[in-house]
């Protein structure tokens, strides 16, 4: 029971790290690799914050304030210059803006682990098992988070250019939709989403480091591809079985040691039996 | 002279390894080669038959590859534990390298097979990250296995080769060249770069994508298991930790440096960026971090300007390949006429985009038709 | 035709902004007129922004290389062998994930060099000290060590983690290059040969001592291991060994510390299987997470760590309230004469108290000091293989002991391993 929630909180944080990447991905036809590094930029945002101000709401907002600005200043910088060149030399870009994250936090902060205390809420018994409160109040604000993102993209007009951008490009802007800031847009909610990812991340495991986003990112986008990727509710899907299935194995002493290596090969074979995922869309390609 | 200048340019990447390693064997032979030198010769052949075969998959076929050095690791593990074995049987430790090179190359090669059969239907970005969780997946059965040494690593001290290694190295490397030039001259080269700049097109064409790509993947993965192997004769222990995604990026930006799909360029790059890492490290005690974002910059700056659809013409203008014809035609203008001619075959076109292709016949010619004084109108 | 002039002030106003969809009919002129024009700016656009690549390239290597010569310059450590001294080398992370570690030996040993200089060294000769990277990888401390062999090394204090020093011990030994490694405490590393020692502990001396300690006060005990890691699976593979010698039962969970640092399921499960003690063969970053985890939890249980659990202040906060203590050779807090000296030296120096990394490599320096005083070695041209001989014959001879800030009365056997008295520190807090 307990292993199953924590795997469900777990399953949140990936998830929302899956819908950056889902949501860029589906949008901008791009892979952005540096999304798990956002979410370490926003971690040491959080700290940097802690440390000025003491307190930890201001120090949130300016965490996600920072990805939301960053997010768009990486798409402006390194990948809208590439738009229309080929999707290979865009995700050598992304890993070029992925490792130069990394190593600019590596300079400024350093590579020994910094602790981050967001607070300790207790527990509460829920069937006769002890639950973090923490865990509960992550899995809970993923929740809110992911229903708000479907209403947005559904419901308002940014959300269905949004979706019009992501069928086809080229009409619409023909039907007078500005692309660009819609990419733009994009890259802002999908950095905001990976702060968060950083806020909720941080209070499960309270320590960073330069290299903190990279496994997440890279798991979290494996989620994505299980859901299917491009696909919001297949982000969700895909997030919280592999959070699930991550607890599951580190809980049996006997298979701990493979947890990262079974994550992966159910990516692997999932890819065999679905090539487009869980909830994946079958996309004919155009010539 | 025509035929003798173009067997210099199809032989051109063996006689740069060959001088090489003779310069070296002849520097040995008077004994003046310092073994930081001969340890550091070791490194870079390795790192070229590294970077050699990711281009393979990332130059020529056009796929992102982000496991490569998964697949050094297969071969690394494979052929070192071979190698370890047979240490006691065959004296001879030049025939345990290459027969446990052989060994660790198709083992590699099988795990590319392997892993190649159900991912490389997948389209680019899809088969990025099934090839780096295969990177990772590889690296953790190997370190969980107590046959291979667990977390510390396969000891493969009894068979490291010592300062000789880069003899037999750099033999790999002309190797490793001769089936990779030989590959991409021939007709299924033509195929593999033909699926590189459109696969729909060469499907249409009747060419058999996949097979393709997947003899190029386990062409690629083969020489990726015989560098491990190398590594394995040269590194004891042999460490999982080696083999990160962080060891597949950095072949990965020598290949980029190098010029995708460009031999000597890959060639050079490659024995630079290890040249001068190795040198760094040893030297300076340069942070590691600093190099990382050296290597990031790089990266990025000249992805964009190789490929930013806005830069196109300043690319034409500004780059190397134009300048040296600026250059050669300066000096030998009868040279760079018959170049332009008969050159043109091995080289890699930039893709064209197709609102170029469908305003070509709108352009002015520019070479022919000067500009018009400038009437500047005032908005 | 489009010199350098081309992109002036008046036309880059009209020049829409870069990125827009290039189907955009120019604004002035007629058809035939027109697709010069457009032609014509277009090029002025690509070459600002070709000249604006340019110089964020010029730009971004100029950055570079100021951090590069930062860099360099920034470290005042005094390293470098000096000639007419006797030059002692060591491999070490002084960058990457490791580096916390390679510093502070580096930074250990430079205080020991500085204490012998300052008296006069051996009959005034003196001693110089060189540490190369190697970032914790095989490779790069094998390089290290051919660099420092050539540059004239005479003994060395090997390298700092496991995996390195398993590599820079066998080129040593095939060289016949004395090394006495700080820390490298897998089983390994001395077996690589007759020339290597340690100053810590081995990784199966530490497993069996925490069996056996944790044995006599506890019913059930919990185990947390890394399973990625040498030191954490050379501990866990002596303590296992030893609770099935002693019959007793244990319950153990696993992790992988680069791509699974979320404790949860582990403590769960120790929770659940009502362990009453954890004992934690790792490092104390990992370690400081599980603390809080389990404080998350509310399972305040004992914590019992080896000695790399030192220094696990750093990362815990007010939640955690278990009793945390961890067996090691180095108590910073100690009140040993000879400890107090060191640390208040080496806080003066590098402005933050040593932790047992420095310790070890303070010591290894020291001992390979001392040892040469105690055989007469007066030759500061002596070779790496004689001074070897000697070393060897001097820490294996029996009547060799050497009291520092890991241990007193510390003996060498021949296999290499140390042999000197735990202790059980506990974290105040």
């Amino acid at each position: 029971m307990n292993i199953l929630i924590n795997g469900l909180c777990l399953g949140g944080v990936y998830a929302l790290i899956a819908l950056g990447y889902t949501m860029v991905y589906g949008i901008a036809k791009m892979l952005n690799f540096a999304h798990g590094d956002i979410i370490m930029v926003g971690a040491y945002a959080l700290f940097s914050g802690m440390a000025l101000t003491g307190m930890v709401i201001p120090a949130c907002i300016l965490a996600a304030v920072l990805c939301t600005l960053l997010g768009i200043l990486t798409e402006r910088v390194a990948y809208r210059p590439l738009r229309g060149a080929s999707p290979l030399a865009v995700l050598i870009t992304a890993i070029g803006v992925s490792y130069l994250l990394e190593s600019i936090a590596q300079l400024i902060y350093g590579t020994d682990s910094k602790p981050v205390s967001i607070g300790n809420f207790g527990t509460v018994k829920i069937f006769s098992a002890d639950v973090a409160v923490s865990s509960l109040l992550t899995l809970g604000l993923c929740l809110v988070i992911m229903v708000g993102l479907t209403l947005f993209v559904r419901k308002t007009k940014l959300g269905r250019a949004m979706l019009a951008v992501s069928e086809d490009r080229g009409a619409a802007e023909l039907m007078g939709i500005n692309t660009n800031a819609i990419i733009s847009l994009t890259f802002a909610i999908g950095s905001l989403l990976a702060a968060f990812a950083g806020i909720f991340y941080l209070m499960k495991i309270p320590s960073i480091t330069p290299t903190l986003g990279s496994m997440p990112g890279i798991k979290a986008f494996t989620a994505a591809v299980i859901g299917g990727i491009g696909s919001i509710p297949g982000a969700m899907i895909g997030g919280i079985l592999l959070g699930v299935i991550e607890e599951v194995c580190n809980s049996i002493p006997a298979v701990a040691s493979y947890t990262t290596a079974i994550e992966f090969g159910i990516l692997i074979l999932l890819l065999l039996v679905k090539p487009n995922g869980l909830l994946g869309k079958q996309r004919r390609e155009k010539v | 002279m025509k035929t003798f200048r173009f067997s210099l340019k199809k032989y051109r990447n063996y006689l740069i390894v060959a001088a090489v390693l003779l310069l070296f064997l002849a520097i040995d032979l008077f004994g003046g080669l310092r073994r930081t030198d001969a340890n550091l010769l070791s490194q870079i052949a390795i790192s070229v038959i590294l970077a050699l075969s990711l281009n393979l998959v990332v130059g020529f076929l056009g796929e992102l590859s982000l496991g490569h050095a998964g697949f050094m690791c297969v071969g690394a593990y494979i052929g070192g534990y071979a190698a370890v074995a047979m240490h006691g049987a065959i004296g001879s430790s030049v025939l345990v390298l290459l027969l446990s090179a052989l060994i660790g190359g198709v083992a590699a090669a099988l795990a590319g097979f392997v892993i190649g059969v159900p991912t490389l239907r997948l389209k680019g970005d899809y088969l990025a990250i099934v090839t780096l969780a295969f990177g990772e997946i590889v690296r953790t059965l190997f370190r969980n296995q107590a046959v291979f040494g667990g977390a510390l690593g396969l000891d493969t001290s009894s068979i490291r080769f010592g300062t000789k290694l880069y003899i037999p190295a750099l033999l790999l490397v002309l190797f490793t060249l001769f089936v990779v030039q030989n590959l991409m001259s021939s007709k299924h080269g033509r195929a593999i770069k033909a699926i590189r700049d459109s696969e729909i097109a060469a499907r249409a064409s009747g060419i058999a994508v996949t097979k393709y790509k997947l003899t190029v993947f386990v062409i690629a993965a083969f020489f990726a298991g015989v560098a491990g192997v190398v590594y394995a004769h040269h590194t004891s222990p042999v460490d999982y930790g080696y083999f990160s995604f962080n060891t597949s990026i950095d072949i990965l930006v020598m290949v980029v440096l190098g010029g995708m799909g460009n031999l000597t360029g890959t060639m050079i790059s490659a024995a630079a960026l290890t040249f001068i890492d190795v040198k760094l490290t040893t030297a300076l005690s340069l942070d590691a971090a600093v190099r990382n974002l050296l290597y990031a910059l790089i990266l990025i700056l000249l992805v964009v300007w190789n490929n930013a659809p806005a830069l196109r013409h300043a690319r034409e203008k500004y780059s190397l390949r134009t300048l040296f014809e600026k250059l050669s035609k300066k000096f030998f203008p009868k040279k760079a006429e018959e170049d332009s001619e008969s050159a043109a075959w091995d080289k890699i076109p930039t893709k064209i985009p197709m609102d170029a292709i469908l305003s070509a016949d709108l352009q002015p010619d520019r070479a022919f038709t000067p500009d018009p004084p400038e009437k500047e109108e005032k908005p | 035709m489009y010199g350098e002039d081309a992109g002036n002030v008046a036309d880059g106003k009209k020049i829409p902004p870069e990125g827009k969809p290039k189907t955009k009919i120019p604004p002035h002129g007629g058809i035939d007129a027109a697709p010069h024009r457009y032609e014509k700016r277009k090029e002025e656009r690509t070459m600002k922004k070709a000249k604006r690549f340019l110089s964020v390239l010029v730009a971004s290597v100029l950055f570079v290389t100021a951090a590069l010569t930062l860099v360099s310059c920034g470290s005042d450590t005094k390293l470098g062998f000096k000639d007419g001294t006797f030059k002692i080398g060591a491999t070490g992370p002084l960058t990457g994930d490791t580096s916390a570690y390679g510093i502070s030996v580096r930074n250990g040993a430079i205080i020991a060099i500085e204490e012998i200089n300052a008296a006069g060294g051996i009959d005034g000769i003196l001693f110089s000290f060189d540490m190369k990277d190697d970032m914790s990888e095989a490779q790069k401390a094998a390089n290290g060590y051919f660099a420092l062999y050539e540059d004239g090394m005479q003994a060395s204090i090997g390298a700092v983690t496991s995996g390195a020093c398993k590599s820079f011990a066998d080129v040593a030994q095939a060289d016949g290059v004395f090394a006495l490694t700080p820390s490298a405490s897998a089983a390994e590393v001395i077996a690589a040969g007759d020339c290597i020692f340690r100053v810590c502990f081995g990784d199966p001396q530490q497993g069996t001592i925490a069996a056996h300690t944790l044995t006599k006060t506890y019913q059930k005990i919990g185990v947390v291991y890394d399973n990625s890691d040498t030191y954490s699976a050379g501990i866990y593979a002596a303590f296992e060994e030893e609770m099935q010698a002693l019959g007793k039962t244990y319950e153990t969970t696993s992790f992988e510390k680069n791509s699974n640092t979320n404790f949860s399921a582990q403590i769960t499960k120790l929770k659940s299987a009502g362990c009453d003690v954890i004992f934690l063969p790792i490092y104390y970053t990992q370690a400081g997470l599980i603390a809080k985890e389990a404080a998350k939890q509310g399972y305040n249980v004992p914590i019992f760590g080896c000695d790399g659990l030192d220094n696990i202040e750093s990362q815990l906060d007010d939640s955690v309230t278990a009793e945390i203590s961890y067996c090691t050779p180095f108590d910073v807090r100690s009140t040993d004469p000879a400890v107090e000296k060191f640390v208040k030296a080496y806080t003066d120096k590098f402005g933050k108290a040593p932790d047992q990394f420095a310790a070890d490599g303070y010591d290894a320096v020291m001992i390979i000091y001392e040892a040469m005083k105690a055989a007469g070695v007066k030759d500061v041209e002596i070779s790496a293989a004689d001074l070897s001989e000697i070393l060897k014959a001097t820490l294996t001879g029996g009547s060799f002991t050497y009291s520092g800030v890991t241990g007193k009365n510390m003996k060498w056997t021949a296999d290499g391993s140390c042999e000197k008295d735990p202790q059980i520190v506990k974290v105040e807090r």
